[in-house]
């Protein structure tokens, strides 16, 4: 076991060195380059770019790269924020993302799992077509418009929530951000819980505690969701990474000073450096949970042989 | 028991994951409270809606107009704008001009303290204008000292030929500043406000190290406003009133109080809900407030130009084919579709600029004018001396709400008035845009340009042969010998002779159709009525404070 | 037992018998006999016919739709701009005679554009967009244009991802190892960061879009061929297959693939709503399809901008797309139970 997750962390390691590379590659085939100013002069970008190292070969970038990032040092932000460290920049940033993202990730996965379960409970009926509908409505309904609709009701026609997010009142102007985010996870959730429920409701085992004269809601939780709650959690693994590494659109309808907007900016005006960051810790977050999650499902499912994966 | 492991192991997750939180986000509250936008209303702080958050607060690396806007509000230079956009005494309390114009020569005032109770000195100025010249900063504005300042040696120190302490700026004492210039220059003083000429003070900036600019401690204030929370691209900010300020008793406000609101339509609403004093509205929602007192449209001095590639593009060498581009547009239909205020525009000084010098739209109505059926006239020629039928061109564009606008129109237009032609339109992020257009490769682009001082010539010095902004790489020889006879030659002290020349010069650009006026840009701007005295200006600092009333 | 000769195998019985005619007449009556009860499961449940035929209507609509009325989808009338629905035999309908109310900021307003202007023989069916061109035939051209997109991205990466997590399924060892890794590293980097950089190197246009969302998309896919895979592969059908002689690339795809048929068309009536939906972000991010031509996710994005001013030009699209996301789901839904022979025990 240990030698198992060893090994994954080692892979990991280098899965994650090779999206730095890829990333790197990526930026260098990006037309443009972050100082392309209509004011800057063909010298004064020369000079920028020896200032900061981008004429050098890609490779020399890259191993300095990541001898800087052992270092902790991310370098800094060519335009978004001009020579800020790029932690510096994060630093306030990403709490805002990952606080928003959980609570997302949260309503979005308890509602999910109650309506999934009502909708496997009463199978083909209009309960279950209702909470489809209710579910597939949170994915058919593009997130900014979503987000528009609730700052336009819930914020400027009821007044019951702030419409700009500040600092100051963090709790009551995470509420509709939340919602609004939360749509996808819920409607994910929903579907997948109530596949699984009607398969583990149909499997012999459930058979078998029926017949044993288990009743209703002590058959349907100790037994039944207990069982379909384990492939939940793959589900629900990468959402919470996606969730709680900003969203653009949320973060742009809301004035939140989070990361998903910062992400979308550098792209677009060549901040090599935070996007590279940015994606790091993305990539990072994936992977340490997809690492996680296949532990615990080896600990839970004897069956699933940890030393040989895939064999 | 497995199970239980597993919801013993989810559950003890979740905690951590839940105190990690916890604790990250308690630990921003305390450090962003102060500057949280909520904190506002009461006082007679004005709210203030920007687009886009600061992106330096260096005055010598700064570019845009957020980051210029917010550190002009907390530090002066040697002069300021009055409301009607003239510059006036700030920090310096008096100036001379030596009678040949090569020589200025400024009194600073005493009193003018930085907020750690530092004097502002004439040293102050040296070492900011030093810096901007600087090959090692490579400041984006430095020919704003070089090419436009004429100042001695600018030129040489940014090409790494000479050294900083060259440059013809010297502190004759603590308040006395000397500049020498190559060349007189009608509009030195306008430079002033720019706040790439700015004093920085240089223990206070060594003391930062590389964080200066980055923090409230790691700014210092000799203005209106002290810095009191920011963050690196924060979406909000505050400043306070500076109560050592030299004129603190000009200034109403207890602060201005910023937001970042990215999202045209929560502006709006946010505005309506009371959140707001003072917002930008997008041309979709004009409607809606377009009967409200408090609506006002205001000229943002931008010139937005399709600039068609001459070189390259061996239709677009063809004059007759650029002019009849240049008619087919019919320049009301684009500004109503922004409907914001922008106004059409046929000249290629935008409109309100420089003591109204493009007054007169019908100057060069003979080669620009919205005339479908000159333009259909100028086409026909074109194709018959090119001997083709059709062409398609491709124009290149930002991906931004207003250029996307402009194209949908400016692509309809053409394709109906100019019987063979094909426009394609291909949007693209500002960088990239520009690089295409640097490196000539592109057919046609929408561009903008913004005046960097009060001169025609902000505009006009673009096209000369080989600048690095005449995009469309059009050389003329008798428009080079006049923009040299402006700039340094004879005609920079006699400035009614060399107006007349400038409209020469703009004549020959109109007549050879180097570019495609559209029109200068306005924002549509809400300000409420119980606040007065906001100063506009399309140049250097869009937006003044200073003599702002809130009541 | 004695009076049993003893056999002695000749070579040909250890060669594949390559009797095709005949196993063919065995696997087509077994074929038949399943794709006819998948037909009437499917055909039994309700809401997936309801969802097949409102897609059907959907792609009827698409096609005939931008030529019902004289109007182009690219065609701009500066006088006619921003006109509300208004349709003649429904004009007794507050919605549809043309009127608005608009929220202004001094108060409520009922406007009747078409009366103002003096255009009493012009109906909008569902209103003009701010440029003064007809939403109903770019509504159904946009429809068209999303689907296009959809369908060949969620085929593409249909026949990518499931040959992908086949063949890492079924070698499984050092090459799914290799194989899982490269994925991992696909999935590491957020999608937003490939598509952004995707769509900005190459030039924009429905080909770039179609090739970005499928980078994206093929994982799902390549996961759930794999796991099926995984499942099949040790299954006694397999093992008779290569007792027999079959290469690998025949029991791929000869034999494991068509028992993979139902999740994999399950999984691609799932992905064409993502595909929509992603490519109605990539609008918004002013990375979709090049003006003037539209998509649905383009029409939503125009419509966002006017949404508190002209609230009708984004509600077409908006409902548009959300019956085609239910549709699709349902009809998914409908299709994986109608696969499932575990769902038939319920």
């Amino acid at each position: 076991m240990k030698k198992y997750i060893l090994k994954r962390v080692l892979t990991s390691i280098g899965t994650l060195l090779a999206i730095i590379l890829v990333l790197f590659i990526l930026m260098h085939l990006m037309p443009g380059s972050p100082f392309n100013d209509e004011k800057l002069s063909e010298d004064q970008r020369q000079v920028l770019y020896s200032k900061y190292g981008l004429d050098q070969p890609i490779v020399v970038q890259f191993g300095q790269y990541v001898v800087n990032m052992c270092k902790g040092d991310f370098g800094v932000s060519y335009n978004i924020s001009k020579n800020t460290p790029i932690s510096q920049l994060i630093q306030s940033r990403l709490p805002i993302s990952i606080r928003i993202g959980f609570f997302a990730v949260l309503l979005g996965a308890l509602v999910g799992l109650i309506l999934g379960l009502i909708a496997a409970l009463k199978k083909d009926t209009i309960l279950d077509t209702i909470c489809t509908i209710i579910s597939v409505i949170g994915v058919s309904v593009p997130s900014y418009v979503f987000a528009l609709g609730l700052s336009f009701t819930l914020g400027f026609k009821w007044k019951l929530f702030p419409m700009l997010y500040s600092t100051a009142d963090e709790l009551n102007s995470s509420v509709m951000p939340s919602i609004a985010l939360s749509m996808f996870t819920m409607a994910s959730i929903a579907r997948f819980t109530r596949t699984e429920m009607i398969e583990v409701l149909g499997s012999e085992y459930m058979l078998l505690a029926e017949s044993k004269g288990l009743s209703g809601r002590k058959l349907i939780f100790s037994h039944a969701l207990r069982n379909a709650l384990i492939p939940i959690i793959t589900v629900l693994a990468p959402l919470i990474v996606d969730l709680m590494t900003g969203s653009l659109v949320v973060e742009k309808i809301f004035a939140i000073p989070g990361v998903g907007s910062l992400l979308v900016n550098a792209i677009q005006s060549n901040d090599y450096n935070v996007v590279i960051a940015l994606s790091f810790i993305y990539s990072a977050m994936y992977i340490a949970i997809m690492l996680v999650v296949d532990i615990l499902y080896g600990i839970i499912d004897p069956r699933i042989r940890l030393g040989k994966e895939g064999d | 028991m497995k199970k239980r492991i597993l919801a013993f192991v989810l559950a003890a997750t979740m905690a951590v994951g839940m105190v990690g939180c916890g604790s990250k986000s308690a630990d921003t509250a305390a450090t962003t409270t102060e500057g949280g936008a909520a904190t506002a209303s009461a006082s007679s702080d004005l709210n203030v809606m920007i687009e886009t958050p600061v992106e330096s607060l260096d005055p010598q690396q700064a570019t845009d107009g957020t980051s210029f806007e917010v550190i002009a509000d907390y530090t002066d230079g040697l002069m300021q704008m009055d409301s009607d956009g003239n510059p006036v005494n700030a920090i310096a309390e008096s100036y001379e001009v030596s009678e040949d114009g090569l020589t200025y020569t400024f009194k600073l005032r005493q009193d003018a303290k930085w907020s750690n109770g530092t004097a502002v000195t004439a040293a102050d100025f040296v070492f900011a204008w030093q810096r901007a010249v600087d090959p090692e900063v490579a400041s984006e504005y430095s020919y704003m000292l070089s090419d436009i300042g004429q100042i001695v040696n600018a030129e040489a120190i940014i090409a790494g030929e000479k050294d900083k302490s060259e440059l013809g700026v010297t502190a004759v004492d603590d308040y006395t500043l000397e500049v020498s210039l190559n060349v007189p220059v009608s509009y030195f003083l306008s430079l002033m406000y720019f706040p790439t000429f700015y004093p920085i003070n240089e223990e206070f900036f060594t003391s930062c190290g590389d964080t200066f600019g980055t923090s409230p401690e790691t700014t210092l204030s000799n203005g209106a406003f002290v810095l009191d929370s920011y963050e690196p691209a924060a979406t909000a900010f505050h400043l306070t009133k500076n109560a050592d300020y030299y004129d603190a008793s000009r200034v109403q406000l207890s602060g201005l109080n910023y937001q970042v609101i990215q999202d045209s339509q929560t502006a709006l609403m946010s505005y309506q809900n009371g959140d707001l004093d003072i917002t930008l509205v997008n041309g979709d929602q004009v409607e809606q407030v377009s009967a409200d007192p408090e609506f006002q449209t205001i000229g943002a001095g931008y010139l937005w130009y399709v600039s068609p590639n001459q070189k390259g593009v061996k239709e677009l060498s063809n004059l007759n084919i650029r002019l009849a581009l240049s008619n087919a547009i019919n320049r009301d239909d684009v500004t109503s579709q922004l409907n914001d205020g922008s106004l059409p525009t046929y000249t290629a000084v935008p409109r309100d600029f420089s003591a109204d010098f493009s007054a007169d739209q019908e100057k060069f109505k003979s080669v620009c004018a919205d005339d479908a059926e000159a333009a259909a006239k100028y086409w026909e020629e074109g194709l018959k001396e090119l001997g083709t039928d059709s062409i398609t061109l491709e124009m290149i564009v930002d991906d931004d709400d207003a250029p996307k606008k402009v194209a949908t129109v400016l692509k309809s237009e053409w394709e109906t008035t100019l019987p063979g032609l094909t426009v394609e339109i291909v949007t693209e992020p500002k960088k990239q845009r520009v690089q295409d257009m640097q490196e000539g490769n592109f057919e046609l682009g929408l561009t903008r340009w913004g005046p960097d001082y009060d001169d025609p010539m902000t505009y006009l010095g673009m096209w000369v042969t080989d600048c690095a902004n005449n995009y469309g790489l059009w050389t003329n020889s008798e428009y080079d010998s006049i923009i040299a006879e402006c700039t340094t030659g004879d005609l920079c002290t006699e400035l009614d002779a060399r107006r007349t020349r400038l409209y020469d010069a703009e004549q020959i650009v109109m007549d050879e159709a180097v570019i495609f006026p559209i029109y200068t840009a306005a924002n549509a701007t809400l300000v409420k009525a119980n606040v007065s005295g906001i100063d506009f200006h399309p140049v250097a600092l869009n937006r003044v404070f200073k003599d702002t009333v809130k009541q | 037992m004695s009076d049993v000769a003893t056999y002695i195998p000749t070579e040909d019985d250890f060669k594949l018998k390559n009797n095709t005619e005949e196993l063919g007449l065995d696997s087509n009556f077994a074929s038949q006999n399943f794709w006819k009860e998948v037909v009437i499961r499917f055909f039994n449940k309700r809401s997936a016919v309801i969802g097949l035929i409102m897609i059907l209507l959907i792609i009827v609509f698409a096609i005939i739709g931008p030529g019902m009325n004289d109007y182009t989808y690219d065609g701009m009338i500066q006088e006619e701009k921003n006109l509300a629905p208004r349709v003649e035999w429904l004009s007794w309908l507050s919605f549809f005679n043309g009127s608005e109310t608009m929220t202004t900021s001094v108060g409520d307003i009922q406007v009747n554009k078409y009366e103002e202007g003096g255009l009493t023989d012009t109906y909008y069916w569902f209103g003009s967009d701010i440029y003064g061109r007809d939403l109903w035939t770019r509504c159904w051209e946009g429809t068209r244009v999303s689907l296009i997109i959809a369908i060949a991205a969620a085929l593409i990466d249909m026949i990518i991802g499931m040959s992908y997590g086949l063949i890492s399924g079924f070698f499984g060892g050092k090459i799914d190892m290799v194989m899982q890794r490269i994925l991992e590293i696909c999935n590491g980097i957020p999608r937003l960061v490939i598509v952004t950089l995707l769509l900005l190197i190459l030039k924009p246009g429905m080909l770039t879009i179609i090739f970005a969302l499928l980078l994206t998309e093929w994982v799902g896919m390549s996961r759930i061929a794999r796991a099926e895979m995984l499942k099949l592969k040790e299954q006694e059908f397999v093992l008779a297959s290569r007792t027999l002689g079959a290469g690998s690339f025949f029991i791929i795809f000869k034999e494991v693939l068509p028992n993979i048929v139902g999740p994999v068309i399950t999984q691609v009536m799932f992905s064409i709503p993502t595909a929509i939906f992603t490519e109605a972000f990539l609008s918004f991010v002013g990375l979709g399809i090049p003006v003037p031509k539209c998509s649905l996710g383009s029409l939503i994005s125009d419509g966002y901008n006017s949404f508190t001013t002209h609230p009708y030009q984004i509600i077409p699209p908006i409902i548009i797309m959300a019956l085609l996301m239910l549709s699709f789901n349902l009809l998914g839904d409908g299709l994986r139970e109608a696969f499932d022979p575990k769902m038939k025990e319920m």
